[in-house]
C-alpha cells in the first residue's frame, strides 16, 4: 500500500498518477490494491469539493485521472477477482435532451465510489429505461437534465417503474442544471441535486443505511 | 394610486440606467422553440425557418399582450453557425430531431490543442470562417453567403415590427466571453485540462480573441446604432472553478471587454448562467451601469441585489421549471418576491431565469407579465 498515487490523484498530478498505475500494474502488483488507493484519492477529492475547496473543476479533472488509471487497469481486472460493488447504477438522459456532461462526471464520480454504472446515453425512451431496469435490478436509477423539456419524460419513466413493480427496490434521483424540487416532486424522485458529488454522497449514505 | 407614465422603451431604458421607472420592466428571453409552441407552431418551423421564427414571436407578443423590449432574435441555428454565434455542432429539429424538440448543441472536442496557435496566428474570426465552422457546419458552404443576407434582410422588418408596438430589440450585438467560447468549442472537460496543465497558449489565445472582440463589436454596435451588447457565459462562475482560476483566466478579459464597450457608450448585457455567489464582489469593480447582470435562478438574485445596489442593473430570474411545472399562484408569488426585494429602488428588470422553457404552461406565462404588470408598479 503506497500513498504516492493516492497523492498524485488528490494533487490532480495527472502524469504522475498515470505513470504510477501502469509501472505498479506492469510490475505484477494486485490491481484492486491500485485501483483501491486510486478509489482513496477521488474520495479525499470528494472530502475537498464538499468543504469547498475543490470545485467543478477538480472534480471533473480526478474523473479523468481516474478513468485513465481505470483504463490501464482494465486488462489486469479482467484477469482477477472482480472489486467488490457498492451498488448498481443506472443511468440515462431521457427523451427530448441531449445533453451528458453533468450525467458523464457522475457516472465517473459512482464508479470512483465503488459502483457499478450502466450508462444508456441520451435521448433515451422511458420504456426502455425501464426493460434495462428490469434487466440489472438497479439499487439507484438516476436521470439528468439540461433543458425542461425532459421532465415529462422523468416522470413517465418513474410511473413505468412503478407500474412494473420496480420502483420500491431502488432509489431515483435526478439532477442537472434546470432541476429543482418542484421536479423532484413532479417526477417523484427521491432526491435532486445540481451538485454530482451529492449525489454520490446520497447513493454512499443510502447503501450505509443513513 | 401608481399608474403607468413612461414608454415601455423609457421605462427599460430608465432601469438599465439603475433608475427608477413608473414600473418594473418585464423582459422574457423568448427564443424560437417556445415562442414556437406558446404560438400554436413547430419547432421544426422555426427552426428551419427564421421569418416563421418572427411570426412565432410576435404572435405570442400579441397574445398575451405584449411586454416592454423584445429579447429573442429571429435567426435559425444555421443562421447562428453563420453569423458566429454558436461555434458548437447543431442538432436541428425537424432534420436532426424529431418535430417538437429544442435545437440542441452538442459538445465535443472539435477544437484541438494545437489550434490555439492558429488562432493567435489567424485571428479568431479568419480561423473561424477559414476552417473551425467547416468542422461544425449545419449547412453547406454555398449556403453561407445566403445565411448571413437573409439575417440581413430579416433585420429590418423585424425591427419595424418591434417599432409599430413600441418597443425595441434588448440587445442586437451578440458575444460570447472567449473563455466560454474556447470551453465550447474544446469541450469543458479538455479546456479545464488546457487551464490547469497547460495554460499558456490559453492566456495567449484569450488576449488575442479580446484584442480582436473589442473593435469589432465597437464596429458593429456604431454601425446597427445600438447602445448594448448581449456578452454571454455559462462556465466562468464559482459553480465550476476556484477563485483563482477565475482571476487569472476570465475576470481581466471580462472587466476589460466591459470597460471598452462603456467607454464608447455601450452597456454590455451580461447573460450569466450558474451560481456566481462567489464572484459577486468583482461586478462591484466595473463601471457604474455599465452592465445588466442576467442572471438565471441559481444565482442567488437577493445577494445580488444587496452586493450590487445602486451599482448595476439586474435582470430575472423566474426558474424555468417554475414556469414548466410550476401553477400560475407560484408564478404570481415569485415574481412579487423578486419585485419587492430585487426591484426595490429600481434598478431591476423582471424576465425569465435564462430563457423561457420550451414546456412553459401559457397560464405560467401569462401570470410573470401580470404579475410584472399589476404588482410591478412603483409609487413616485
Amino acid at each position: 500500500m503506497s500513498q504516492e498515487l493516492t497523492d498524485a490523484i488528490v494533487e490532480l498530478n495527472r502524469d504522475e498518477a498515470v505513470a504510477a498505475v501502469e509501472r505498479r500494474a506492469k510490475g505484477g502488483e494486485d490491481p484492486l490494491v491500485i485501483l483501491g488507493e486510486c478509489r482513496r484519492g477521488m474520495a479525499v477529492v470528494g472530502e475537498r469539493f464538499q468543504k469547498g475547496d475543490y470545485f467543478l473543476a477538480e472534480l471533473m479533472l480526478s474523473a479523468e485521472i481516474f478513468k485513465a488509471g481505470v483504463a490501464i487497469l482494465q486488462p489486469y481486472l479482467a484477469r482477477s477477482r472482480s472489486a467488490e460493488s457498492k451498488g448498481k447504477v443506472l443511468l440515462a438522459t431521457l427523451k427530448g435532451d441531449i445533453h451528458d456532461l453533468g450525467k458523464n462526471i457522475l457516472a465517473t464520480l459512482l464508479q470512483s465510489h465503488g459502483f457499478e454504472v450502466h450508462d444508456m446515453g441520451v435521448d433515451i425512451p422511458p420504456s426502455r429505461v425501464v426493460e434495462e431496469a428490469r434487466e440489472i435490478k438497479p439499487d439507484f436509477v438516476g436521470f439528468s437534465a439540461l433543458i425542461t423539456t425532459a421532465f415529462a419524460g422523468m416522470k413517465e419513466a418513474a410511473d413505468m417503474l412503478q407500474e412494473d413493480g420496480l420502483r420500491h427496490n431502488m432509489k431515483l434521483i435526478i439532477g442537472g442544471g434546470v432541476t429543482t424540487p418542484t421536479t423532484r416532486d413532479y417526477v417523484g424522485a427521491d432526491f435532486q441535486t445540481l451538485d454530482a458529488m451529492e449525489g454520490v454522497t446520497y447513493c454512499l449514505r443510502t447503501v450505509r443505511g443513513e | 394610486m401608481a399608474k403607468e407614465s413612461m414608454t415601455a422603451i423609457e421605462r427599460t431604458r430608465a432601469a438599465i440606467r439603475l433608475e427608477k421607472p413608473d414600473r418594473v420592466p418585464l423582459v422574457p428571453f423568448l427564443s424560437a422553440e417556445p415562442a414556437a409552441l406558446l404560438a400554436g407552431f413547430t419547432t421544426a418551423q422555426v427552426s428551419n425557418d427564421a421569418r416563421m421564427s418572427q411570426s412565432a414571436f410576435l404572435k405570442v407578443f400579441d397574445d398575451y399582450g405584449g411586454w416592454d423590449s423584445a429579447y429573442g432574435s429571429p435567426i435559425t441555428p444555421a443562421q447562428m453557425q453563420a453569423a458566429n454565434i454558436y461555434p458548437m455542432k447543431v442538432r436541428i429539429p425537424g432534420r436532426d430531431l424529431p418535430d417538437g424538440y429544442m435545437f440542441q448543441l452538442v459538445e465535443e472536442e472539435i477544437m484541438k490543442p494545437e489550434d490555439y496557435d492558429k488562432i493567435c496566428e489567424m485571428g479568431f474570426d479568419s480561423f473561424y470562417y477559414e476552417d473551425y465552422l467547416w468542422r461544425i457546419n449545419c449547412f453547406p458552404r454555398e449556403d453561407m453567403t445566403r445565411l448571413i443576407e437573409e439575417v440581413l434582410i430579416n433585420w429590418d422588418p423585424w425591427c419595424k415590427e418591434l417599432e409599430a408596438r413600441g418597443v425595441e430589440p434588448f440587445i442586437m450585438a451578440h458575444e460570447f466571453h472567449p473563455f466560454f467560447k474556447l470551453s465550447l468549442m474544446r469541450s469543458v472537460v479538455r479546456f479545464t485540462e488546457d487551464l490547469y496543465y497547460n495554460p499558456g497558449p490559453v492566456e495567449r489565445t484569450m488576449k488575442r480573441m479580446t484584442d480582436e472582440l473589442i473593435p469589432k463589436q465597437i464596429e458593429i454596435c456604431k454601425a446597427l446604432g445600438v447602445n448594448n451588447i448581449l456578452l454571454v457565459d455559462e462556465r466562468g462562475s464559482g459553480f465550476y472553478y476556484p477563485l483563482p482560476v477565475f482571476e487569472r483566466f476570465w475576470w481581466p478579459y471580462a472587466q476589460e471587454i466591459i470597460e471598452a464597450f462603456w467607454s464608447e457608450g455601450i452597456t454590455t448585457v451580461f447573460h450569466l448562467d450558474t451560481c456566481w455567489d462567489k464572484n459577486l464582489p468583482y461586478f462591484k469593480r466595473l463601471p457604474k451601469g455599465s452592465t445588466v447582470m442576467e442572471l438565471d435562478s441559481t444565482t442567488d438574485i437577493f445577494l445580488a441585489k444587496d452586493v450590487l445596489r445602486d451599482h448595476l442593473c439586474i435582470h430575472g430570474d423566474v426558474p424555468a421549471s417554475l414556469l414548466s411545472l410550476g401553477k400560475p399562484e407560484e408564478v404570481e408569488a415569485y415574481c412579487r418576491r423578486l419585485i419587492d426585494g430585487v426591484g426595490a429602488g429600481g434598478g431591476f428588470v423582471l424576465g425569465t431565469g435564462c430563457a423561457t422553457p420550451p414546456d412553459c404552461k401559457p397560464e405560467n406565462f401569462r401570470a410573470m407579465l401580470e404579475t410584472g404588470r399589476t404588482c410591478g408598479l412603483y409609487r413616485s
